[in-house]
């Protein structure tokens, strides 16, 4: 019986001791606590920066992204900037209108096979005002009457319903995307009015046709957006970790929509 | 010079810090029609322009936090003397690189949309950049400093992509191969 009284008070007696030593360190360093529960509190919302990113394609999308990075600073962007100089802006808008209502087959059906009914009748509203009133598309008159573009495609209709993105991938020309993106783009494409097809709507017949409209497409958007690229190029500290993260980012929120 | 960069601090000083609630709307939006008018004039030179901007933003723009969230774990082994050297080069880089993106946009609209209260301590205010083709949705990112009821900014997301979030992910991988000396001189 003492033995165990006094095993009781050794122990009464121990843990009474560790529970000051544990008190103590906390009161002198309160400070950086409360900065470390900040921090923490943050870290929920970000993604772990340690987390290893399955990049099994990084040396060649590293690579790529270098190329493309000397296509576009060397070759697209001063012909896209020496056609901004002859073409008016006005007439610039017009045909990226133009080009705009023209894809609207692939925004039409993506909106479709996502269910999104109430979208899709935008759209379909959109392409009949555009094509009519604003004269082939040219003039976006129901953007002037708030009606906005409900922009799909089928990258997202894929994550819509739950495929993940894979691995990321650099197209030449076109830049960051994924698996999922690149076969999306694939399918895009196929249904694309501008490109060679069996689809009752295409009117090209030679893929020379297509690439030349297309390269067309791009060079009159890009004229739109001069500076923009060099501009984000400047934010980056790794022009490729940047593009990639910017870009997961960036269709994981438009699949979230 | 002396004089007004007195005057400039006690401005910059009696704005600092925060915003209340129930006035972030408002007073984000006459931030940002402040910020259209001084990129607008014609007269004002470039260095001008910046400071009043700067001004502008650095009572809602909390650096200091942005500079603990993009450095994530890293930022507790840092000593006091380079957490701040940190946080300077950081907010150098930040409005060095918001005031470059702000000039592209000269001529365009940006409305303010509705405010959304994601938690107790979190606000997000969504607002539209009206670009010639696209419109481009910008959202700050709030949350509310401890003990006071007011609100800063650690955070904001243009089209989906969150800039503290890319920095976060690059300063990582940067400090995998290189010192820390070596980040804070290439920002």
């Amino acid at each position: 019986m003492k033995y165990l009284i006094v095993m009781f008070f050794m122990i009464a007696i121990l843990t009474g001791c560790a529970k000051k030593i544990d008190v103590s360190p906390q009161k002198s360093t309160n400070t950086t606590l409360i900065e470390e529960s900040e921090v923490d509190e943050f870290a929920d919302e970000f993604d772990d920066e340690n987390r290893e990113v399955f990049d099994p394609l990084q040396g060649y999308n590293r690579w790529m992204t270098d190329a493309n990075d000397k296509i576009y600073m060397y070759l697209f962007n001063p012909v896209s900037e020496g056609y901004a100089t002859v073409v008016p802006k006005t007439a610039r808008i017009g045909l990226s209108n133009f080009f705009h209502n023209l894809k609207f087959p692939i925004r039409f059906s993506n909106n479709l096979l996502q269910l999104k009914f109430d979208a899709s009748m935008k759209e379909l509203g959109r392409f009949m005002i555009n094509s009519t009133v604003g004269v082939l598309g040219f003039v976006d008159v129901a953007k002037m009457e708030g009606i906005e573009p409900q922009e799909e495609d089928f990258g997202q209709t894929l994550g819509y319903y739950g495929v993940g993105s894979g691995f990321h991938v650099v197209l030449p020309f076109f830049g960051p995307s994924n698996l999922r993106d690149t076969l999306g783009f694939g399918v895009d494409t196929w249904m694309d009015p501008v490109s060679t097809g069996d689809l009752e709507y295409q009117a090209v017949e030679k893929s020379a046709q297509s690439l030349g409209i297309t390269t067309g497409y791009y060079v009159n958007k890009n004229s739109l957006h001069l500076g923009e690229y060099e501009n984000l190029k400047k934010d980056a500290l790794d022009l490729y970790l940047f593009f990639r993260d910017s870009y997961e980012q960036k269709r994981a929120k438009e699949i979230e929509e | 010079m002396l004089k007004k960069t007195l005057l400039l601090t006690l401005l910059s000083m009696s704005m600092l810090f925060g915003i209340a609630e129930s006035n972030i709307k408002t007073e984000m939006s006459s931030k940002i029609e402040n910020i259209t008018t001084i990129l607008q004039d014609k007269m004002l030179p470039l260095a001008s322009k910046k400071e009043q901007i700067y001004l502008n933003i650095d009572s809602v723009f909390d650096y200091k936090t942005m500079s603990k969230i993009s450095l994530g774990k890293k930022w507790k082994r840092l000593s006091a003397d380079e957490k701040n050297r940190f946080t300077t080069a950081f907010e150098a880089k930040l409005k060095n690189s918001y005031f470059e993106k702000l000039e592209l946009y000269t001529d365009q609209k940006v409305r303010v949309k509705e405010l959304e209260k994601i938690k107790a301590t979190r606000i997000q205010l969504h607002s539209d950049i009206v670009g010639v083709e696209e419109t481009y949705e910008v959202i700050y990112k709030f949350f509310k400093v401890k003990n006071s009821s007011d609100w800063l900014i650690y955070d904001v997301e243009i089209t989906g992509v969150s800039i503290i979030q890319t920095y976060r992910k690059q300063f990582a991988e940067f400090l995998k191969s290189k010192s820390f000396d070596e980040l804070l001189i290439s920002l």
